[in-house]
């Protein structure tokens, strides 16, 4: 469990899947760490974690109360996660109660205790449950930052690593803060209906951690932590050395408008209203996948038996490639999930297989997910896009957008030229009584495109797009004449009904 | 019959709860915090019934059981060994108690046990019920 960082200090893993990441490698072995948060944000869940994951590689862990807890109904908790191993009780972990001994013998009663049970049992790990009650043992401040003290001492010459779980004291700063070696808080937020835990590293000793929130829940795994992606990714992985030359975009005639196919590495927003077409652009663009070009559909709202019947229905080549593996198909339900376990879902799903073709279907799910904070969405899909770029893969994602007023388009994410490097977009026109679809590029990266707008319709052969601009043009002119006609007075349509 | 019960057990709570009830049936209850203090207490005064938690700082429940298997004066003295972990899991690192109560436990749990093991004809120290 313990291994060496890049400071020289050995580290101690604690098995939280993310945590680890978050802290640089670990804990530093022997350190002494307060865990801070609210009753019921997951303290004990985690102690229990690191003590059992400890055990589980052949340590040696100590967990003593000193609450009114009983070990009994802990264990019968724990027992439904799946860490939680009875038979590691009692030779590897061991559970005492020792609120007695402190009322009995005082601070120091209890830190001889623990100095001699560490030692007797070559303890590598303590968790201190309810450090609350040794402060009111205390006689005064002073007192109590002489334990926290001793405490240290001890812990560094057993080499014992030291967990301090407590309960939140907001954001008042207590001597032992500044003593310890590092400091975590959990938070519950309620967010509407629902609540949200996230943890921060306040302060970490001897190395850098990623700053700030990050998003966690407690699973039948214990406590699963999730890295916010933006910090995770501050900087991508590699150096973007440029992706050159073009890949397909799954239809010719598209290829045609934007110059020669999309930019190899780059990321390719369709937008447009329910109804246009936009998933049966990304399975098209995944149709020409291959082995040596792997790709990945990310979606969240088509569930696989719609996803596999619009496959059957428009893009039959890319059922092939999924049963050949060449295309993997990775669903989940916008309302299941955090932002960041999306987020590292996908990327550790594209880096699994070497992806060079991503398509998102439902990039609004992002923002659905982003919860309390949907101002992050930005900064997120920057992040995790640049990571994409330097891994040299092409994403295509959709973006339903309801609201396109003539050269205006708002869209539920900001910016879009910051998260998007071409700007495909897919439109109705009504025409008469027929409903016509409009295709346009608006945008390519550093190139030139062809920016008029091409009729298509949808077929068993996906979305077929006319090879000139004519039809486009005649709609065009159609809505042009029946703006006049409703001017006249010889139609009343509802406000913006023939707006494009 | 009523009789001197000692409670050995780190978990005061549980110490409290044990010797709550044991005096309201009237027995006299001794507590201790760990297995020394507990050795301690029988030299003082032999207990007629133990309850003895496994899992202890200072001196454990199998550690207590050893010594009191080494000392004629209590060696007879029934035991009920008390823990979170399946019996079978306790048995294997100790032996010589009377009964075994896996924790959480019932309070009609102790009062029967209680019962049963201050009553017997003849303590023989060994096996449980």
């Amino acid at each position: 469990m313990k291994e060496g960082g890049d400071s020289g200090l050995e580290r101690l893993s604690s098995g939280v899947t993310g945590l680890d990441i978050i802290l640089g490698g670990g804990f530093l072995a022997g350190g002494l760490y307060i865990i801070q948060g609210q009753p019921g944000t997951g303290k004990t869940t985690f102690g229990n974690q690191i003590c059992f994951n400890h055990v589980a590689g052949g340590g040696q862990a100590l967990y003593v109360t000193l609450l009114a807890e009983y070990h009994a109904r802990m264990m019968q908790h724990l027992s439904i996660m799946s860490f939680f191993d009875i038979s590691k009780i009692p030779d590897q972990l061991t559970y005492f109660n020792c609120l007695q001994v402190l009322h009995d013998e005082g601070l120091k009663g209890l830190l001889a205790l623990l100095r001699r049970e560490i030692t007797t049992r070559g303890a590598s790990i303590l968790v201190l449950d309810g450090i609350v009650s040794a402060r009111r043992a205390a006689e005064d401040e002073e007192a109590f930052n002489q334990f926290v003290h001793e405490l240290q001492a001890i812990a560094i010459a057993t080499d014992c690593t030291m967990f301090l779980l407590t309960s939140s004291r907001g954001t008042q700063v207590t001597p032992e803060h500044t003593m310890v070696d590092g400091i975590i808080e959990f938070t519950d937020q309620l967010v509407g209906w629902s609540a949200e835990s996230s943890l921060q590293v306040i302060k970490f000793r001897g190395s850098a951690s990623l700053r700030g929130r990050h998003a966690f829940k407690i699973t039948g795994k214990g406590i699963v932590v999730h890295p916010r992606i933006e910090a995770l990714l501050a900087r991508p992985s590699r150096p973007d050395v440029g992706g050159t030359g073009r890949v397909s975009s799954g239809l010719d005639q598209l290829d045609v408008m934007l110059g020669g196919g999309l930019p190899t590495s780059s990321t390719t927003m369709i937008m447009g209203p329910s109804g246009t077409g936009k998933t049966t652009l990304g399975l098209q663009f995944l149709a020409r996948c291959c082995e040596a070009e792997p790709g990945l559909l990310f979606g969240f709202y088509e569930t696989p038996a719609r996803l596999d019947a619009k496959i059957a229905g428009v893009c039959r080549p890319l059922r092939g490639l999924i049963d050949q593996g060449a295309v993997e198909v990775i669903w989940q339900p916008p309302t299941e999930d955090l932002l960041d376990a999306y987020g590292e879902r996908l990327l550790q799903a594209v880096q699994r297989r070497k992806v060079k073709k991503l398509f998102i279907d439902g990039l609004g799910a992002f923002r659905q997910a982003s919860g309390i904070e949907p101002n992050r969405i930005g900064n997120f899909l920057t992040a995790l896009m640049n990571e994409m770029r330097v891994l040299g893969v092409t994403t295509v994602y959709t973006l339903e957008v309801p609201d396109i007023m003539g050269p205006s388009i708002r869209t539920p994410i900001g910016d879009l030229s910051s998260l998007a490097e071409n700007l495909v977009l897919l439109r109705f026109a009504e025409l008469g009584a027929r409903l016509r679809r409009l295709i346009s590029v608006l945008k390519v990266r550093d190139s030139q495109f062809d920016g008029s707008l091409h009729e298509y319709v949808t077929s068993d052969q996906g979305l077929v797009i006319e090879a000139t601009a004519d039809s486009a043009e005649r709609i065009m002119v159609g809505l042009a004449n029946l703006r006049e006609d409703e001017q006249d007075g010889i139609t009343q349509p509802r406000e913006g009904r023939d707006l494009l | 019959m009523t009789g001197i019960v000692l409670v050995v057990d780190d978990e005061f709570g549980i110490a409290e709860l044990i010797d709550a009830v044991l005096t309201d049936e009237g027995h006299r209850v001794l507590t201790a915090i760990n297995g020394r203090q507990g050795l301690a207490m029988m030299a003082k005064e032999r207990p007629d019934l133990v309850f003895l938690d496994y899992m202890m700082p200072v001196m454990d429940g199998a550690e207590v059981l050893s010594a009191m298997a080494g000392d004629p004066s209590v060696a007879k003295v029934p035991v009920v060994l008390m823990s979170s972990m399946p019996e079978a899991t306790v048995a294997e690192r100790c032996s010589g108690y009377t009964a075994f109560m896996r924790k959480p436990f019932k309070i009609a749990q102790v009062v029967t046990l209680t019962v049963k093991l201050l009553n017997r004809d003849g303590p023989d120290g060994q096996g449980a019920l």
